[in-house]
């Protein structure tokens, strides 16, 4: 068992973590300002994949320079959805008497759109692409170059990310739509224009993490779906809108997926991973950092 | 007398005349044949039925360029009628009751996936309606009763566990890893493979079972290191056989043997993994490198001309047999599926494969092989009498 | 009594169906009934306390596998009901923690169960050596296409008699104002339980009479979280509140999938996906609703009649 002290399980959760953690922010974002449960932003990530995808078969464009490419086609569908889906919704009393509930459905709608859009464009067929794939080495402990970059740009992302929420005044402003929504109207944020950046920069969050994931995975127009249950994961681990919570959570559920299997068996691993998430949801609902705040 | 020699004149002279016509009217009005299928064209599975749809679509734009289906004797042209199966077996009945009853098919082909021949073979069953299977591969396969569907696949997973030990043994193997996903076909391959190597006295170091979407190996290849066996038999799928990949490589863990039981013979895995794949061994039972074979080159060299990237050399060769024994079979019987039923389960047909023939619903021709990726080349090099290469040693990854 | 009538043509019309149509339409009839049968048993739980399931799939899936286990060793019609019951049981066992879980929760909640229970099946398949289970020697089409009548049948009369029972009232209340309801004296949490294992009992049996359409049972595809889905599009696009709705939400569905599916897949998945926000949006209360197909008098709050 002297492998749970080695520096490479470490890694390894560290890099697995910083996935999830890129995954889930623009979730946790938009569920957090707007109780909007996103279940399409797995195919968000796919979509932004794909055009990391494309962008090196056909151009031999880096990912690293399409990933803005990705983010900004992300974003203008953040926009769209906002626009058109979102107002919609947030109109319409009845819709807003269960929002949860139908928002779900009405994201679950956009998914399939999303999934057999892409499908009818590119075929169904599954894509890969190796870049970066040389094997970085610190003393005993070893890591794809790729892997190495994801972590880094997570890891960055996230600081930054939680700059703008402390010391911008957008980012301020998202913060008192989650903390005090109908307050917030009163002191002056434009609900609408902050809740349309939401959108905005979760889906834009959602394609940069796809960008970078293509680096390591095959891609398929359903391959988004894993993405949207390991976000879902993590913001139930963390706290609903919390973004610290989602760092955490996405750390820890790396670490029950690499050390939890370490310790019992591969064979246990989704059980494991669904059992922690039914344990907190049933003891602790507001996951472990609690309550609706960003910080 | 004059008048009756004019008749007759006249009579010759239109028959003349009218004979062509009615010979070009009735070619013009030959039926098309319809065949009809269901294929996962939504869902998860998808993008691994691509390579068997696109082997079908090249057949069919062979035949069209034949001039159309020969039907003993008869060329006719052919439609199809297809419909998804959204990636759910349970759903295959339905389809195909309706494509024998209602929409009244003369040719059935398969579905991709071992659970939907399964789920087919009922169907076929019930309205004794013959149709040639590809894409599965299951010792249950055996239990079902033979007459209306046949499995031209050598790849069952006893026999790929007895011929994986064989090869171990040769290659002088003494201790092997295990890592297998819990799936229908790796878990049967696994079933039949530890008692294999107990048998033979090879030392199974690691044994290590892991669920579906598991991301992350590694704590097992990490054990797998430390106990550094001669082979690693990774028994897994895209997309854990990528991850298993991925972090093999970045860890390091390497051995002489290794075997991945589905992905390399799929045209992205190699697209991806590119140099590092030199050495893997995967299962399949076909390749455009052996010679004997007459048609294996043609095929490969035909599928890539159309479709921009290599066959898979498990589904798309196995598709594409299994439409060559049907169009052998309808050329020499026609369509009635009795005299179908007959030349399928008794003759032997030349195929991309090699000459296929059908002991119950088994293959009795085609020896189940293993390949092996060398260089730009998937060869076979098991067993000894069918390899294209001897067996290579896995080279330690490139870094 | 025009119900009551309504009910007896049904059971006459289904029992002559199998007769007068070919297989195939007979496959789209137990398809239809399917459906029927597994909106109804979820509007009896999400339509009428609100908790929205996303998980039901986990009780077809698990009278699946009773059925799947029983087979060749029980006859049908005890293997049958003890896959309901097996289901039932589930809904009880996780009835009393996960329902004290409310709004979002409860619905992430219950996907979350169904996906742990999946993979639990999945590992004991696995340690039992087993990889996937033939079901060769089923009964014929008509016979499944007839349990499943009855089927749809007693879980359309159950949704029926509970939404004007008191018992109905009480999970409607549940709905509206459940702290309220707690106030007045409602046990709450026995009645969502036992509402939470009645929507679980036809589910199961479906799944049993199902997996056996199919001859083969497979972990990974009778857990399927699309089945769930499906369900609850129904449902809305329906209407969940009353009986009617599940009946008119699955004929729309088989309806769309008969006219679409087979000519451009694609284009189907995405239209069902713009009917469903389109539904959601404009037309929550489902078609049921829009027909105004209610009990007079009974109108959720905020809607008016």
């Amino acid at each position: 068992m002297d492998i749970l002290l080695s520096g490479q399980l470490l890694l390894a959760t560290l890099v697995l973590g910083s996935v999830y953690a890129l995954v889930a922010m623009g979730l946790n974002l938009i569920y957090g300002t707007m109780r909007l449960l996103n279940v399409a932003h797995g195919e968000l990530v796919m979509i932004g994949a794909y055009v990391a995808f494309w962008a090196f078969t056909w151009a031999n464009i880096s990912p690293l320079i399409s990933l803005f490419a990705a983010m900004a086609l992300t974003a203008g569908l953040g926009w769209a959805t906002y626009r058109f889906l979102v107002r919609g919704m947030l109109a319409s009393g009845q819709v807003m008497q269960r929002i949860e509930a139908n928002s779900l459905l009405i994201f679950f709608g956009l998914s399939i759109i999303l999934q057999n859009l892409v499908s009818l464009a590119f075929t169904a067929n599954e894509r890969a692409y190796a870049y970066l794939d040389q094997v970085v080495r610190f003393g005993d402990i070893s890591i794809g170059a790729d892997r190495l970059v994801i972590l880094a740009i997570s890891l960055a992302v996230s600081l930054a990310a939680i700059l703008f929420f402390r010391y911008s005044m957008t980012g301020l402003a998202m913060r008192a739509l989650i903390e005090q929504r109908e307050a917030a109207a009163l002191v002056g944020i434009e609900r609408d224009r902050v809740s349309q950046l939401v959108f905005v920069l979760g889906f834009a969050l959602a394609g940069l993490a796809g960008a970078l994931i293509s680096m390591t995975e095959q891609i398929s127009p359903f391959s988004g779906f894993p993405f949207t249950i390991a976000a879902f994961v993590v913001i139930i681990l963390g706290g609903l809108g919390n973004l610290y919570g989602g760092l955490i959570g996405a750390f820890l559920l790396a670490a029950i997926e690499v050390y939890g299997v370490a310790l019992t068996s591969s064979a246990y691993r989704s059980i494991l991973v669904y059992g922690v998430f039914i344990a907190v949801l049933l003891w602790r609902p507001q996951g472990l950092l609690g309550g609706k705040r960003l910080s | 007398m004059k008048s009756r020699s004019n008749w007759t004149r006249r009579l010759a002279l239109t028959a003349a005349l009218a004979l062509p016509l009615a010979w070009t009217a009735g070619v013009q009005a030959a039926e098309p044949v319809k065949i009809g299928y269901a294929i996962a064209q939504t869902g998860p599975f998808a993008p691994i039925a691509d390579s068997q749809i696109k082997a079908y679509q090249l057949w069919a734009k062979q035949i069209e360029e034949q001039g159309g289906l020969d039907v003993a004797g008869e060329k006719r042209p052919i439609e199809f009628v297809v419909y998804d199966d959204q990636s759910d077996f349970g759903k295959i009945p339905g389809i195909y009751e309706k494509l024998i009853t209602d929409d009244e098919v003369d040719l059935l082909l398969a579905p991709w996936g071992t659970p939907f021949h399964f789920a087919v073979a009922g169907v076929l069953e019930r309205y004794s309606f013959p149709m040639v299977g590809n894409t599965a591969a299951s010792v249950q396969l055996r239990d079902l009763a033979p007459g209306n569907i046949w499995f031209p696949t050598s790849a069952i997973p006893d026999r790929i566990a007895e011929e994986l030990v064989k090869l171990l043994e040769a290659e002088g193997v003494t201790s092997v890893a295990v890592n297998t996903l819990q799936l229908p076909f790796s878990q049967e391959v696994k079933t039949f493979l530890i008692p294999a190597l107990q048998k033979a006295g090879i030392e199974i170091l690691v044994d290590e079972e892991y669920a579906p979407g598991t991301r992350d190996m590694t704590a097992t290849l990490t054990m797998i290191k430390r106990t550094q066996p001669d082979g690693i038999l990774a028994l897994a799928y895209p997309p854990d056989a990528i991850t298993y990949m991925n972090q093999a490589r970045e860890l390091d863990v390497t051995a002489p043997v290794q075997l991945i039981l589905i992905g390399p013979s799929a045209s992205f895995f190699r697209d991806m993994f590119g140099a590092d794949l030199d050495g893997v061994m995967t299962v399949g039972h076909w390749s455009p490198q052996k010679s004997d074979w007459a048609k294996a080159k043609p095929f490969y060299d035909a599928y890539v001309a159309m479709h921009g990237e290599r066959p898979d050399y498990l589904d798309s060769a196995l598709a594409y047999t299994s439409l060559e024994i049907l169009q052998q079979a309808v050329a020499k019987v026609g369509l009635d599926k009795d005299k179908l039923r007959e030349t399928i389960a008794g003759e032997t047909f030349d195929t991309i494969n090699g000459p296929v023939r059908f002991d119950g619903v088994e293959n009795a021709e085609t020896p189940t092989m293993l390949l092996q990726i060398q260089g730009d080349n998937l060869e076979i090099v098991w067993p000894p009498g069918e390899a294209t290469q001897p067996v290579k040693e896995k080279a330690p990854w490139s870094q | 009594m025009r119900v009551a009538a309504a009910f007896v043509a049904a059971l006459a019309l289904g029992l002559a169906y199998p007769a007068l149509v070919g297989d195939y339409l007979l496959g789209v009839g137990l398809s239809f009934l399917m459906w029927v049968a597994l909106a109804q048993s979820w509007v009896l739980l999400s339509g009428m306390t609100g908790y929205i399931s996303l998980g039901h799939a986990v009780f077809y899936g698990l009278g699946a596998y009773v059925m799947a286990l029983l087979w060749m060793v029980l006859p049908l019609w005890l293997a049958i009901p003890i896959a309901g019951l097996a289901a039932g049981l589930l809904a009880l066992v996780l009835g009393y923690p996960c329902l004290r879980v409310r709004g979002p929760y409860f619905v992430i909640l219950t996907f979350g169960v169904a996906e742990f229970v999946k993979y639990v099946v999945v590992a004991i398949e696995a340690g039992l050596g087993k990889s996937g289970r033939l079901l060769f020697g089923g009964p014929s089409l008509e016979t499944l296409f007839t349990i499943m009548l009855v089927l749809a049948l007693v879980a359309t009369a159950a949704t029926y008699l509970v939404r004007r029972s008191r018992f109905g009232v009480a999970l409607r209340t549940i709905r509206e104002e459940e702290t309220a309801a707690e106030t007045i004296g409602i046990s709450t949490a026995q009645i969502k339980v036992a509402a939470f294992v009645l929507s679980a009992l036809i589910p199961g049996m479906v799944g049993a009479v199902m997996v056996l359409r199919s001859t083969y049972f497979e972990p990974l595809q009778v857990f399927n979280p699309f089945l769930s889905f499906t369900i609850v599009t129904m449902a809305i696009i329906g209407g969940s509140d009353d009986a009617p709705g599940p009946l008119l939400g699955a004929l729309f569905l088989v309806g769309l999938t008969e006219l679409l599916w087979a000519n451009a897949p694609q284009l189907y998945m995405i239209i069902l996906g713009a009917l469903l926000i389109g539904f959601v949006l404009f037309l929550p209360e489902g078609l049921a609703g829009r027909l105004r197909l209610r009990p007079k008098g009974q109108y959720p709050r905020g809607q008016d009649p």
